[in-house]
């Protein structure tokens, strides 16, 4: 075995029963866990391992990834999460970077998320408990004068207070991003799903991606890619050929002017101007408030009423400068203001 | 609604759906293509259906949103049945009157209808000077069906075709008939059709794809998008003949996601299809078996190109690949591969209804049928126009399209998009047809016919087809990548008032490696703009290059807006319509422009009133103060 020829001492074991018996008589390191396992399922073997030792670093092997899997073994501890097939360096790195980690990582609870939202709720309890406080103090205070105690007395809580809002304001950031994260990773699953798992189907997904997201975020694309079994360069590659591909975030409203011929002979360059000016960006920008993203695009097909500029859904044909800042007014109240000035 | 068993099941259904329609003889016809979509066509809607509503007229009356109609420049359009009255540029606030007038008391609203040179009211729409020289083969029946109705498509004789070629026609048959009729792909190149099909069935293998390349990248055309969003069920019913005829199993439809509604009614149309049964297994009891895809294209112009598009369709990146193999024979995942355009596709159930016969004499010898143009640019009526092949481009531009507005002079027509070239105005009694136009220096293409009269610079259009050419290169061959990028250059710094002497023939060399020497025919053709454009009109590049001048005062670095001051009264609209604030002056009193801060947007000369006519374009570049970051930026 690969691990063997690296110089480490391995042992298995054939179920998830005998592998419990095995950990706790060996005590090891680490431990690889298949999720498949007759018997006790590796996720179990997961659940009761920090009652072996809680040492012990779990490495979470599967051939059937998904995100609930994922995110399960890792709330659970998992150090890593390594989908089949896998290169040998690449289990070799991280049983190696497991080998480190041990010891320094022993849970006290054995997942995280309980933990997290303990600690959460304490912090919420706590800072009750301050503001109830506060709350006394001041109607004290009202009662008659502040001894010079009480006021510093009032400044440290106050302090605390502070201290602890924004630590539970950052603990409930995290939980936010890491429940988005977990959201899109569903979404991209969905869509997988949709297109039955085909690598032919990459090019659908991106622009399911890209139309549900605006944009291609790299945690989807490498989830994609994890997927269909897709190596990442090959998404990048077809992620920055094709002009519907956005990899940085767009504005919430897509404001498209035609330079298609018959556009450009009736002026789409002029209207393109006037568009930069209301906007405050060069064709190809979004501004910094991600509110509009600037682009001209090949020829939208409506010659006709050129020439033509499009608006997220809505189509207009040659309108005056009036028009646009309507337009853009209308799309939503921040533009309004900008739009007086 | 049961899938149809056989075709017996087909015929009682078109009898079906022509009783129902039968008995509602009052129409209400909508255009809901998206040009009229873009001129407020859905208000349009909403408000006809509520005023036939507040007359109780809603089983009497039938409210139909169709497809394009074609002379998108004066929608929308609304066409009332069984009169044939034809109302153009309808608002909401018309509806009550349409309603009340033409279908209660059966008169037509004047003030809608068509208004002639001589300002007689032309009341239906064949007599409209834009539609009487027409040939609406393929889009008649947009005008005709709701686009997301399979009945309606049945009922005008859809799907006839279909049943005639799988029931009483053999595989053979139909290849014979196709290639009778003459037709030829209607993409640009002009391969007949029939022989491409016929290669494709003899090439080796059991499992055979066909495919419809809605891929209209070209711009300036929009033919294939109409036909998709007003008659899907049309091109899936050639696509179904076809595969029958060549022996494929399974079919995809490549079309562009920048075209949303064509995308919604061709999935739609699948799927209908799909439920009865004309699509699936042992179709129409003919023991055939097909099915359909479709596959969004993700905007990159080269993905039209055959080998190029089936890369796609695998889920690779859209690069052609030289074809010593052609794709007929090694296509999608290396098998037999058949590729026709949306308009080749949608030709096939008339060659098989009509007979061959009927379609060959249509047209020139050599190139029979239709062709529907996108007749767009400086000129009156622009719109999609279906004509005769060998129609003079004079007659199409002049009588159809009603000339160029403003009393301008025409300089140019522009056809075959990128791959295209320009023909002056001593070439417009050319007949367009494939032979004739590749003779006369530009091509066919899909079918783009752009108008360009004396405002626009024909230096600035050939490096516009260049820009985007170079930017739509995918750079796997090196003339194509480099060639272009240098052309670009050369042309970028003629348009900037920087060309210098000798670089006509450099660029006249480059085409012509570019020509020799690319991989594909985005490189090969690519040259073919720059040409023309040099070829004919060669005293513009010179007085570009040579007196740093644009005589049509388009290229925007070699002109600027100056007001006259004594012209200028004052009313500062121009500083109100100003974009970036670059108009100086108080109110009432003369105003100047601030070089420095304009971006030549034109809205100060738009919106000069006309008897003041104060705001003028100026030759040559703007005198700009001597530490502008402007002037820095140009020198460095």
């Amino acid at each position: 075995m690969a691990l063997e020829s690296e110089g480490l001492r391995t042992e298995t074991a054939a179920n998830g029963a005998l592998g419990l018996a095995l950990l706790a008589r060996v005590r090891p390191r680490v431990a690889l866990l298949d999720l498949r396992m007759p018997g006790v399922a590796g996720i179990d073997v997961l659940k009761r391992l920090p009652e072996i030792d809680p040492r012990i670093v779990p490495i979470v092997i599967t051939g059937y990834a998904s995100v609930e899997s994922a995110v399960d073994s890792m709330k659970l501890g998992a150090f890593e999460f390594l989908t089949k097939p896998f290169e040998t360096s690449q289990l070799l790195d991280t049983v190696h970077r497991g080998i480190h980690h041990w010891g320094t990582y022993a849970p006290a609870q054995s997942a995280l998320a309980p933990r997290r939202a303990k600690q959460t709720q304490t912090l919420k309890s706590q800072a009750d408990a301050l503001l109830k406080s506060l709350e006394a103090a001041e109607e004290y205070a009202e009662l008659g004068g502040t001894p010079t105690a009480l006021a510093d007395e009032l400044r440290t809580l106050e302090t605390q207070a502070d201290y602890h809002a924004r630590q539970l304001g950052a603990v409930q950031k995290k939980g936010k991003a890491l429940h988005d994260f977990v959201a899109d990773l569903q979404a991209v699953d969905a869509i997988v799903t949709r297109y039955q798992n085909k690598r032919s189907g990459l090019i659908q997904i991106l622009l399911d991606i890209q139309s549900k997201k605006n944009w291609l975020p790299s945690h989807m694309l490498m989830w994609t890619s994890r997927r269909l079994g897709v190596p990442m360069a090959r998404i990048l590659e077809v992620a920055t050929f094709y002009e519907a591909f956005s990899l940085v975030p767009q504005g919430r409203h897509q404001v498209q002017v035609c330079t298609g011929t018959a556009c450009h002979v009736r002026h789409a360059p002029e209207l393109s101007a006037t568009v930069s000016a209301l906007l405050g960006i060069q064709p190809g920008q979004t501004d910094s408030d991600l509110q509009f993203t600037f682009k001209q695009v090949h020829c939208l097909g409506c010659c006709a009423l050129a020439p033509v500029i499009k608006v997220d859904n809505a189509y207009y044909g040659n309108p005056s400068m009036k028009e646009l800042k309507e337009i853009f007014a209308g799309c939503d109240k921040y533009a309004q203001a900008e739009g007086e000035n | 609604m049961p899938r149809l068993e056989n075709p017996h099941e087909l015929v009682t259904l078109r009898v079906r759906s022509r009783v129902q329609r039968a008995a509602k003889p009052q129409r209400i016809s909508i255009c809901g293509g998206t040009g009229c979509l873009a001129a407020k066509a859905s208000g349009c809607i909403e408000a006809l259906r509520a005023a036939i509503e507040r007359h109780h007229l809603s089983n009497k009356v039938e409210l139909q949103e169709t497809g394009c109609h074609g002379l998108c420049e004066r929608g929308p359009i609304v066409v009332v049945a069984p009169q044939q009255y034809c109302y153009l540029g309808v608002t909401a606030a018309d509806a009550d009157e349409i309603v009340e007038q033409s279908i209660i008391q059966g008169r037509p609203v004047e003030r809608l209808m068509y208004q002639n040179d001589g300002a007689e009211r032309v009341a239906s729409l064949e007599k409209i000077p834009f539609y009487r020289d027409q040939q609406r083969l393929l889009l008649d029946a947009n005008t005709r069906i709701d686009p997301r109705s399979i009945d309606d498509y049945i009922a005008i004789g859809g799907y006839t075709a279909l049943e005639r070629a799988l029931i009483h026609m053999r595989p053979e048959e139909i290849i014979a008939s196709v290639k009778e009729s003459g037709l030829r792909g209607r993409g640009g190149g002009g391969f007949p059709t029939g022989k491409k099909w016929e290669t494709t069935r003899n090439a080796p293998g059991d499992l055979k794809y066909v495919v419809v390349n809605a891929d209209e990248g070209d711009p300036g055309a929009y033919m294939d998008r109409s036909l998709l969003e007003g008659n899907p069920h049309g091109i899936l019913e050639g696509l179904i003949i076809g595969a029958f005829a060549i022996g494929a199993q399974q079919g995809y439809v490549y079309v562009r996601q920048e075209y949303p509604l064509a995308v919604e009614n061709t999935v739609r149309a699948i799927e209908q299809a799909r439920e009865y049964g004309l699509l699936g297994q042992d179709i129409l009891g003919s023991g055939f078996n097909f099915d359909v895809d479709v596959h969004r294209g993700a905007g990159a112009f080269v993905s039209g190109e055959s080998s190029a598009l089936m890369a796609a369709i695998e889920g690779h990146v859209g690069r052609p690949r030289s074809k010593y193999v052609h794709t007929s024979v090694s296509g999608l995942w290396d098998r037999p591969t058949n590729l026709n355009n949306v308009e080749t596709w949608a030709n096939i159930p008339h060659i098989i209804n009509k007979g061959a016969d009927w379609f060959a004499n249509v047209g020139t010898k050599t190139s029979p049928g239709t062709k529907v143009f996108s007749l767009v640019g400086k000129v009156q009526n622009s719109g999609l126009v279906e004509v005769p092949m060998g129609m003079s481009l004079r007659k199409i531009v002049y009588d159809i399209g009603g000339g160029i507005p403003g009393n301008k002079r025409l300089k140019a027509v522009q056809t075959g998009g990128p791959s295209g070239g320009f023909l002056p105005e001593s070439m417009l009694d050319v007949p367009v047809d494939f032979d004739e136009l590749r003779n006369a220096g530009s091509m066919m293409g899909s079918g783009g016919m752009i108008v360009m009269d004396e405002d626009s610079c024909m230096v600035d259009a050939a490096r516009f087809y260049v820009d985007f050419l170079a930017h739509e290169s995918c750079g796997k061959c090196l003339p194509c990548r480099e060639g272009l990028r240098q052309l670009l250059h050369i042309l970028n710094r003629i348009v900037a008032g920087d060309g210098r002497e000798g670089d006509l023939e450099l660029m006249e060399e480059l085409c012509d490696t570019l020509a020799a020497t690319a991989l594909c025919a985005l490189g090969t053709s690519a040259p073919n703009p720059v040409r023309s454009a040099i070829k004919h009109f060669r005293s513009e590049f010179e007085v570009h290059i040579r007196e740093k001048r644009c005589p049509s005062l388009a290229c925007m670095d070699l002109f600027h807006y100056d007001i006259n001051t004594r012209l200028c009264n004052g009313c500062s609209l121009c500083q109100k319509n100003c974009p970036s604030d670059a108009i100086r002056g108080e109110h009432k009193k003369p105003k100047t422009i601030d070089q420095e801060s304009c971006v030549k947007c034109g809205n100060c000369e738009t919106v000069c009133p006309p008897k003041l006519d104060a705001v003028s374009k100026v030759a040559g570049r703007a005198q700009l103060p001597e530490h502008s970051p402007l002037l820095r930026q140009k020198t460095g």
